[in-house]
């Protein structure tokens, strides 16, 4: 393997050999979930044999009998029904229509014979239609039904989306999120309940939803796993296995789509990486990390906090957690560890409380934290940060409300387990609050709604507290405090292609694009977060800075500037006002007409009368 | 021995049999092409289609195909032998009974391909 052209085949075979092996595994994955579909439709036709056998032998019996028994026209002459006049009386009599005797009345032979022909159809109609109807109500026929009205919507979406595997609290959220984006998802849940609720919500976008196990790669297969449209993958189930399963399924069928995990322990985390290079969001881990920056820079955690709640979300108030002083933390499970690691590596004393002893850790007391005397004993009254994080909401209340008795001043921080507690959790008036399917929720909306936003909040800490501070009061200037719309701009031919030459000029200067286009005195509502150009990100770039082609940019303000922007971009008449504040025709006639004379009326009518 | 395939044989065969005899006879001649006989066919047919129902193999959808196109050939002869009967003013002419009579006929090459490919499966069956 010396030769490195040798190297260069062998290694482009595997690739070929791999990309064939996940291509033949992609089919028949979908192959066997379409197969479970219609082999229901087979069982149920299968089902549907005796009762219609029954009905076409009663009524074949009873026609053959009204034909074959001799009848009498309206004088009394000898008159054999033939077989259509015997089929229409069975037809309307089987039907409870009952038209009566039909073209003459009938013999008192014909008569007998109706009589019990009446009764067999009424029974042979009543279990076909009984065994149809039961049929139906049948859960695995409905199940059948709905798996291909989702395998056929998910076939039909046309524009990129997004699969969630587990569609808990954390799966909502994003959901909601991404559809406030404008974006599509589809939702696998091994909850039938979870399912069902997706009708009751408010979504724009119509949401295709299953309910399946995320395990099979079946039911992945047919949510879209190998749709040619689907972006991104997202295992948010609450149990880690199935997670991992997931992210090896995608890693396995389509190693080119992105996947995002939930992970709640580190050794989840490390098998999940060996399958590709999934993003693995651990809500504990994430919690600490954002303690450590809210501990360090509060406005940059407030910011960070803000722009991953999405579009619509309110401005979190900047907490100030004390730097200096003890902190006493209840229950050390997967969040007592991460929490109790990150404090104390920005050099905060932390004091344990744990029911059960551990070795791992120093300064432990073995309590539940709720008996009395305990929080005293530890000495509560001098800490200055308390945390209550078992995976009780219950015990997390009552600690929370117990610490705040013994010292009004602690800085308090409790875990929220269940949605249901947050009206509990609210009335408390905490000063931070984790919930982890939020947590996650807002982790992966960041990862992706744009890699900008993603890049933004990855490299917004390292610019210090003051600077986000500042970057906070020009949002909450321009939007309030709601967070309006997140775009972002591609400063290329085919979406900015009436600034191609303005760029090309190298005199485009931020502040100039920024401006309203109905009058240019009014800056845009509208803030620039990110300024990326090839692999280098300027973030809240300020209006001096020089654009080039090919430039992206993320904006955050009023969605009627994004709208202003995007006509800015593409009509050459706004662009040329936007920037130059000179008005000029943007029709064929009256371009051609003012080129020659250019008079200063004539081009503001040609400018209004094309907008 | 299993009951199901005596049952399904049964049809299959009493389909093609019943449809033979109706077709057997001039092909314009009323009197030799028995209407009661073209009902027992209709309905013979009928019932072995939908004992056809819900056989998934490769054969068996076949089967069904065969089936279906009987019923077909057959639901047409009778619905020209009504209106014939009933509706048209010639009343039955020697063509229109050689055009239920062809039809029929048609009918009966499915059911012949029907019963071919029950004995194929019987016979694949016992050497497998």
């Amino acid at each position: 393997m010396s030769n490195p052209l040798l190297t260069f085949w062998a290694h482009r075979n595997r690739r070929e050999e791999e990309e064939r092996r996940a291509r033949r595994a992609r089919l028949l994955a979908a192959a066997a979930s379409a197969n479970r579909a219609s082999a229901t439709i087979f069982l149920i036709l299968r089902r549907m044999r005796a009762p219609l056998i029954v009905l076409i032998v009663i009524f074949s019996i009873s026609v053959l009998g009204l034909a074959l028994i001799p009848g009498q026209d309206a004088e009394g002459r000898p008159w054999d029904m033939g077989f259509f006049d015997a089929i229409y009386v069975m037809s309307y009599t089987a039907t409870t229509i009952g038209f009566g005797e039909i073209p003459y009345p009938f013999t008192y032979n014909q008569r007998m014979w109706l009589t019990i022909s009446i009764y067999l159809t009424v029974v042979g109609w009543a279990y076909a239609i009984g065994s149809l109807l039961g049929l139906v109500q049948d859960r695995a026929f409905r199940s059948a039904l709905a798996l291909q009205r989702f395998t056929r919507k998910v076939a039909r979406l046309s524009e990129p989306f997004v699969l969630i595997a587990g569609y808990g609290r954390a799966g909502e959220l994003l959901g909601h999120s991404m559809d406030a984006l404008g974006r599509r998802v589809v939702v696998l849940d091994r909850d039938a309940e979870r399912i069902d609720e997706l009708e009751l919500e408010s979504y724009h976008g119509d949401v295709p939803g299953l309910a399946a196990d995320a395990r099979d790669p079946g039911h992945l297969g047919v949510a879209g796993l190998d749709h040619p449209c689907c972006e991104a993958v997202v295992a948010l189930t609450d149990d880690d296995e199935a997670n991992l399963a997931v992210v090896m399924t995608t890693a396995l069928l389509r190693p080119d789509l992105r996947v995002i995990a939930r992970a709640t322990t580190h050794v989840i985390a490390e098998r999940m990486r060996v399958f590709g290079a999934p993003s693995v969001v651990n809500p504990f881990d994430l919690f600490g990390d954002h303690v450590r920056l809210a501990l360090r820079a509060p406005a940059s955690y407030q910011l960070l906090t803000w722009l991953e709640s999405g579009p619509g979300a309110a401005l979190p108030a900047r907490g100030a957690p004390p730097r200096s002083g003890r902190w006493v933390i209840c229950g050390y499970g997967r969040l007592g560890r991460e929490l109790t690691a990150d404090l104390r590596a920005e050099g905060i004393d932390v004091t344990v409380i744990d029911p059960s002893p551990h070795d791992d850790v120093d300064d432990v007391v073995v309590a539940g934290g709720y008996e009395s005397g305990v929080l005293a004993a530890v000495g509560l009254e001098e800490a200055v940060g308390f945390v209550a994080g078992t995976d009780n909401d219950i015990t997390n209340l009552s600690l929370v409300e117990t610490a705040r008795r013994t010292n009004p001043a602690l800085f308090l921080a409790a875990r929220q387990n269940r949605p249901s507690s947050a009206p509990l959790f609210a009335a408390m008036e905490l000063d931070a609050l984790l919930v982890p399917t939020e947590e996650v929720a807002h982790e992966v909306y960041a990862q992706l709604s744009t890699p900008l936003l993603w890049r933004f909040l990855r490299e917004m800490p390292a610019l210090g507290d003051a600077w986000a501070a500042d970057l906070v009061d020009r949002l909450t200037d321009v939007c309030g405090q709601h967070l309006q719309a997140l775009w972002k701009v591609r400063l290329n031919e085919r979406e900015a292609p009436a600034l191609m030459p303005w760029l090309a000029s190298g005199q485009a200067r931020l502040g100039d694009l920024l401006r309203n286009p109905e009058d240019r005195g009014e800056p845009l509502h509208a803030v620039p977060l990110l300024l990326l150009r090839r692999d280098d990100a300027a973030l809240a770039p300020d209006p001096d800075c020089v654009l080039a082609p090919g430039d992206e940019l993320l904006l955050a303000g009023w969605p009627a500037a994004r709208r202003a922007l995007e006509i800015t971009l593409v009509v050459d008449a706004v662009r040329e006002y936007v920037v130059s504040g000179r008005r000029v025709p943007s029709g064929w006639l009256w371009g051609t007409l003012s080129r020659p004379a250019p008079d200063a009326d004539e081009e503001r009518v040609g400018a209004r009368s094309t907008r | 021995m299993n009951l199901e395939k005596v049952v399904f044989g049964f049809f299959v065969l009493l389909a093609a049999t019943l449809n033979f005899g109706f077709f057997i006879g001039d092909i314009d001649d009323p009197v030799l092409h028995n209407r009661f006989e073209l009902f027992a066919a209709v309905v013979v047919n009928l019932i072995a289609t939908v004992l056809k129902f819900g056989d998934r193999t490769q054969i068996g959808a076949v089967h069904l195909a065969t089936s279906l196109v009987a019923d077909l050939q057959l639901i047409s002869a009778a619905l020209v032998f009504g209106y014939a009967v009933y509706v048209s003013t010639a009343g039955l002419t020697p063509g229109t009974m050689a055009s239920i009579v062809s039809l029929s006929g048609g009918a009966l090459l499915a059911n012949l391909v029907s019963v071919v490919l029950l004995v194929v499966e019987t016979v694949s069956f016992h050497r497998g």
